[in-house]
């Protein structure tokens, strides 16, 4: 439904939706997978997605969770960015999708080395990750900023190879304070400053006293990367791709040795 | 028994008009009038507030027990903060079984009743004994010894069949069984309580735990039930009821349906599974009319003891 040419939404984005607390029938209902929700309830989500994801790393759901029921405020301002931004403006028109369904993966095979199709493939391969893993979003009330959580969601990867990190521990702490300072998300924000909790004292110190300050800097440096239209770009080589965004080659430590 | 049979059809199709949105397929007019005769009976049901196909309910009952099977213990005691432990042993103590009494357990996936049962039972059994031991004092050393010997039946002749629809609920029951040391007097049989794969008068009871509520045709569970217990046998099923008290049904509505699927989230990864528990509940026929509806299964002396302000009922009947 989002894929494909552009779907006038059927609710004027900004308006607030009325909620029917929980009893759910063909109306109420803005996008497929929607669950209409109380503001009670989301508080309640919010306060039990965040305990039980610091209890239970591996709930990827509920850190999803967590995100969809906080990030109204931050969804929003993201929105009228992608709004004043040419390229983010056409994402918000074409509801780009990034899945394995959507990705032509011979073609990013065939191109050349270096370039951001061919890096991002490397990094999936490496890391032995799919993009479709991503939950897909429930508990947002409008269903323009329920695609902006789900491109969020799905550009993730993308972000992994632009900033050179890997999967491990260490590696998502630091794609999380870059994302936490581009998009303002309180669930970034959370991960950001819980993730670390259970590191080694080792992996802690090289991760504040070298990246978390480069993560911070390119984060503000950078412009909001959800304006990025990544399916045009695989061809673009890397390196170009960074310097046009100002990131900087990640301090030399061994962040795959560590966490 | 006929009368029964088809007076239960009736009940149905009359209670069958009073669902929620079945309303709307009713054709109209008088060609819609000559449909309705023609037509067979109603094959339209809810599934907590949507309404499906009555062939769909069974799959999508079965597909919400199949994914809740792993949490199933645990989502039961964080929702009812553990009182529904409380509510089935007062089950139990309706029933009070004797050794010796042979029960059937419908929809008793994970077992929770069966092994009430058994640790009842085999309670029973040995204050039994130590009755007969004190009758009998002055017994000689060989007299002793003997009784030492005889493998007695620690359960003296009770014997508990769980009986379930889904595969993941008895598998978890299995696994329950072994950890906790279950074995003798147990048996586990898949099947559907509205044809439950035994001969006639088999059961001395009859119990169903939280799952009549799930079955997709109850009168025809409730007229199993009769079948195969013993004259004599007794009904016994424990389900969530309608609340008494307004204040209370209040508070009631708000945690179920503020709370518990948000619990279902967050603890089993589920939201629409409870949602669906939450709104069967609401579904489910009050304490006076499923009374009605077990009496007109064949059943006597059907009485019911709401517990909890109603929030769940144990009705009881006899196969007389």
């Amino acid at each position: 439904m989002w894929s494909g040419p552009w779907v006038p939404p059927r609710f004027a984005a900004g308006r607030d939706v009325p909620l029917r607390g929980v009893r759910h029938g063909a109306a109420g209902l803005l996008y497929p997978g929607h669950i209409p929700t109380s503001p009670l309830q989301k508080a309640l989500l919010a306060a039990g997605s965040a305990g039980m994801a610091l209890y239970n790393p591996y709930r990827h759901d509920m850190v999803a969770v967590l995100g969809e029921t906080t990030g109204l405020r931050a969804l929003k301002v993201l929105r009228d960015q992608m709004r004043k931004d040419p390229e983010g403006a056409e994402i918000l028109q074409k509801r780009p999708r990034i899945s394995l369904s959507t990705l032509d993966l011979d073609k990013l095979r065939s191109l050349p080395e270096g370039s951001l199709g061919q890096e991002y493939l490397c990094f999936l391969d490496v890391n032995r990750v799919s993009p479709d893993t991503r939950a897909p979003t429930r508990f947002v009330d409008d269903e323009e900023l329920a695609y902006v959580i789900q491109r969020y969601r799905e550009i993730h990867d993308m972000l992994h190879t632009l900033l050179g990190m890997p999967t491990n521990i260490l590696g998502e702490i630091v794609v999380k304070w870059f994302e936490a300072v581009q998009t303002g998300l309180p669930m970034c924000i959370l991960g950001a400053l819980f993730g670390p909790i259970r590191l080694s004292a080792q992996s802690l110190q090289v991760l504040v006293s070298e990246l978390i300050p480069w993560a911070i800097q390119n984060g503000r440096r950078a412009p909001c990367v959800l304006n990025l239209y990544y399916e045009r770009r695989w061809e673009q080589p890397l390196r170009a791709l960074r310097e046009e965004l100002g990131i900087t080659d990640p301090p030399t430590v061994h962040v795959r040795g560590l966490a | 028994m006929a009368t029964h049979r088809s007076r239960a059809l009736w009940s149905r199709v009359m209670r069958s008009c009073r669902l929620p949105g079945f309303r709307s397929s009713w054709p109209r007019g008088p060609l819609g009038a000559r449909h309705l005769s023609q037509e067979k009976q109603a094959t339209e049901t809810h599934f907590g507030f949507e309404t499906v196909s009555e062939e769909e309910k069974g799959g999508k009952v079965y597909h919400v027990f199949e994914s809740v099977a792993k949490k199933y213990d645990v989502m039961n005691d964080m929702m009812s903060f553990g009182i529904h432990r409380i509510w089935k042993d007062l089950l139990l103590s309706k029933m009070h079984p004797f050794p010796g009494t042979q029960l059937l357990d419908v929809a008793g996936g994970t077992g929770d009743i069966a092994f009430r049962f058994l640790n009842y039972v085999h309670e029973q059994h040995k204050g039994k004994q130590k009755r007969q031991l004190r009758a009998q004092q002055n017994l000689s050393w060989e007299e002793i010894a003997k009784k030492y010997q005889s493998e007695e039946d620690p359960l003296g002749g009770s014997r508990v069949v769980v009986c379930d629809i889904n595969k993941e609920m008895l598998k978890i029951g299995k696994q329950k069984a072994r950890a906790q040391g279950h074995k003798a007097g147990l048996a586990w049989v898949l099947g559907d309580a509205e044809e439950l794969p035994f001969d006639d008068d088999k059961f001395d009871v009859y119990t169903i735990a939280f799952g009549i509520r799930n079955v997709t045709h109850i009168d025809q569970a409730l007229q199993e039930a009769h079948r195969v217990l013993k004259p004599g046998g007794r009904f016994l099923c424990l389900e969530f009821s309608q609340v008494n008290n307004p204040l209370i049904s209040r508070l009631y509505d708000l945690y179920s349906f503020q709370v518990i699927p948000v619990l279902g989230e967050v603890i089993a990864g589920d939201w629409k599974s409870y949602q669906y528990l939450v709104e069967s509940i609401r579904q489910f026929p009050s304490q006076e009319e499923f009374k009605e509806m077990i009496e007109d299964a064949g059943f006597e002396k059907v009485t019911y003891e709401s517990l909890t302000s109603g929030i769940v009922a144990i009705h009881s009947g006899f196969k007389l």
